[in-house]
């Protein structure tokens, strides 16, 4: 009883006083970096993606699809938080015969397109791109429509929206489009691009139907053209798809799909794929 | 000094032959291999989504940047995740993965996570009856009759304390990087981590961050909550003093920590709250570069406000223990 007592005092002693060091030493070295910092350690410089080898799909055995854009290519709106992309991808890959794979999507909600342009810079969005045969891509609406309502206007009964301010705002617009589209072929100079064309969300307003049609025809015609231009971009239409019943189609907020409305693009864009 | 060796000696024994340390340890045993196991888990479910981990982190960055742009988010937490993008993306520029899973990783999260809650408590099995268990005991007055000034008893339990309160956090975290590299590996010692990240408004000032090693990154943060486990253990100190039973002075100081864990979360509009001791425990954050609880808060104000209480503690202590009469 007596010598196991006496070995325990020397160790435990000991073993603390260690631990006290090592902790104190720490301390130290978290101030020391805190206030007074060192160069630190030396990194091996990024690499850079490359892009995935080009040629038709039929030779690929797999697709690989990258989703970009604002909030409905995220899928605001739908109760399920699902969107257009997963389904459009499903539909793809049962009517190809071959698995179709979302590796991302980075869609942020509220984005316009000078800010895509903007991210496109940065190496995450390269990255995602280069390494994809697909992309899906909505822009756009964010620029015209929500930057074009005024202040104490609510976007939901459409009334803030001014169609004036819309239409001025379509030339920068449409330039910030086309630099997009010219970033995203400079990045992957292989892969299809899917642009998710803009409908009329404040269709129910009969009185701006005109206004916002002649500015959805002028921002969608653009496109058709950048892509024809392009030559394997495609504009998957759906100004149709919300107009004859958009309270069914459209979500509370008056402006996003619902699950039903992505739905319907899913399939379009599936066949325009195909 | 031969004699105050003697009494802390004496300390050290009692300490460890209540079980306490022995308590603590099988804790740690049957409560890390839960988290481990969670952790695996994680790793597994997002194994097989993505290719690779870049495109793990592009999502999550993307998933994170949607979050901010709803409008009910609280103000506080936007700004948590503005740090949060901000970091991965330097991460995913520097292509250095921020998430490989290794034993050491796991015992820095794990850290990390503690020392709000776990390691205050694990520190108050010791601290909360070193002195009140003598008087509910009764030995205190056989202690007393000594002939030893008073002072010099309790600094022998001090300093006894202090001992175990590093042998707790060290065991903590060897505990923590056994058993998880059981599952994860025992690797990582020298992978980079970035450190020197700084919030300024909503924007990550990023001209201090430097790489350094993850296994001195295990040292720094262990450093760091040393200190405030220290800071715990010198108050439970004084409410062992103050307190005439065990149950009590542990209430006590838990019902402060887990406080102090609460105001964290939501007192960031309530700015005095920040000279509160149980506010400032999470050093931690000062580490990650994430914002603190609190606006206006820094690495230095932080140890500063933990050391005031700290020395108030033992100031206390002391007055009290030295002149208090010892009834029946």
């Amino acid at each position: 009883m007596r010598g196991k007592k006496d070995r325990l005092w020397p160790v435990l002693g000991t073993v603390c006083l260690l631990c006290t060091a090592l902790l104190l030493l720490g301390f130290g070295w978290a101030l020391k970096d805190a206030w007074a910092p060192s160069g630190g350690l030396a990194l091996p410089s990024p690499t850079q993606a490359t892009p995935q080898p080009g040629g038709e799909w039929t030779s690929l055995p797999e697709i690989k699809a990258i989703a970009i854009g604002d909030s409905l290519t995220r899928g605001v709106g739908d109760v399920a938080g699902k969107g257009y992309v997963a389904d459009s991808l499903d539909e793809l890959s049962k009517s190809m015969g071959k698995p179709v794979k979302l590796s991302g999507n980075l869609a942020v909600s509220g984005l316009e397109a000078a800010k895509l342009n903007e991210l496109l810079d940065g190496k995450a969005m390269r990255d995602a791109v280069a390494g994809a045969n697909l992309v899906l891509l909505t822009i756009g609406g964010n620029d015209l429509f929500r930057s074009s309502q005024q202040s104490g206007g609510s976007i939901a009964e459409g009334g803030g929206i001014d169609p004036e301010l819309a239409k001025r705002l379509l030339p920068t617009t449409e330039a910030h489009l086309k630099a997009v589209m010219t970033k995203l072929r400079a990045i992957n100079p292989s892969a299809k691009i899917a642009y998710v064309a803009l409908y009329n969300p404040f269709y129910e307003l009969a009185q701006l139907r005109p206004a916002i049609a002649s500015i959805l025809a002028d921002w969608n015609g653009y496109a058709v053209k950048l892509a024809e231009a392009d030559g394997n971009i495609v504009v998957v239409p759906t100004a149709d798809l919300f107009e004859a019943q958009s309270a069914r189609y459209l979500s509370s907020d008056h402006f996003h799909p619902n699950g039903a409305g992505y739905a319907r693009i899913a399939i379009r864009v599936a066949q325009a794929l195909d | 000094m031969r004699r105050d060796l003697e009494l802390i000696r004496n300390e050290t024994v009692k300490v460890w032959k209540k079980k306490r340390f022995a308590v603590i340890v099988l804790i740690l045993l049957a409560l890390v291999p839960v988290f481990v196991y969670a952790q695996m888990k994680i790793a597994q479910s997002s194994q097989g989504k993505y290719a690779d981990w870049r495109a793990e982190l592009r999502q999550r960055i993307a998933d994170n940047t949607n979050a901010l742009t709803s409008d009910r988010i609280p103000e506080e937490w936007k700004k948590w995740r503005v740090a949060l993008v901000q970091q991965l993306q330097y991460y995913l520029d520097r292509d250095v993965n921020p998430n490989t899973p290794n034993a050491v990783r796991f015992t820095n999260t794990f850290l990390q996570n503690a020392v709000g809650l776990f390691i205050p408590l694990m520190v108050l099995a010791v601290a909360s009856d070193i002195v009140s268990s003598e008087r509910s005991g009764g030995t205190i007055k056989m202690l007393l009759t000594r002939p030893v000034r008073r002072w010099r008893i309790l600094a022998a339990k001090l300093v006894t304390l202090s001992m175990y309160v590093s042998l707790i956090l060290v065991t903590t975290a060897a505990v923590s990087y056994l058993v998880s590299g059981l599952v994860f590996g025992y690797g990582g010692w020298r992978e980079p981590v970035f450190v020197g990240f700084k919030l300024n408004g909503s924007n990550m000032d990023t001209t201090g961050v430097h790489a350094i090693a993850q296994g001195v990154y295990m040292l720094m943060q262990l450093g760091l909550v040393w200190f405030s486990a220290m800071t715990v253990a010198v108050i439970a100190f004084m409410v062992s003093v103050l307190v005439r039973s065990t149950a009590a002075s542990l209430v006590t100081m838990m019902a402060a920590v887990i406080s102090g864990s609460i105001l964290a979360n939501m007192a960031s509009s309530w700015h005095s709250a920040k000279y509160l001791f149980n506010v400032n425990l999470d050093l931690s954050v000062y580490l990650q570069g994430s914002p603190p609880p609190i606006e206006g808060m820094t690495l230095g104000f932080s140890l500063a406000v933990l050391a005031v209480w700290s020395l108030a503690a033992i100031g206390v202590s002391f007055a009290v223990f030295t002149r208090q009469d010892i009834l029946a």
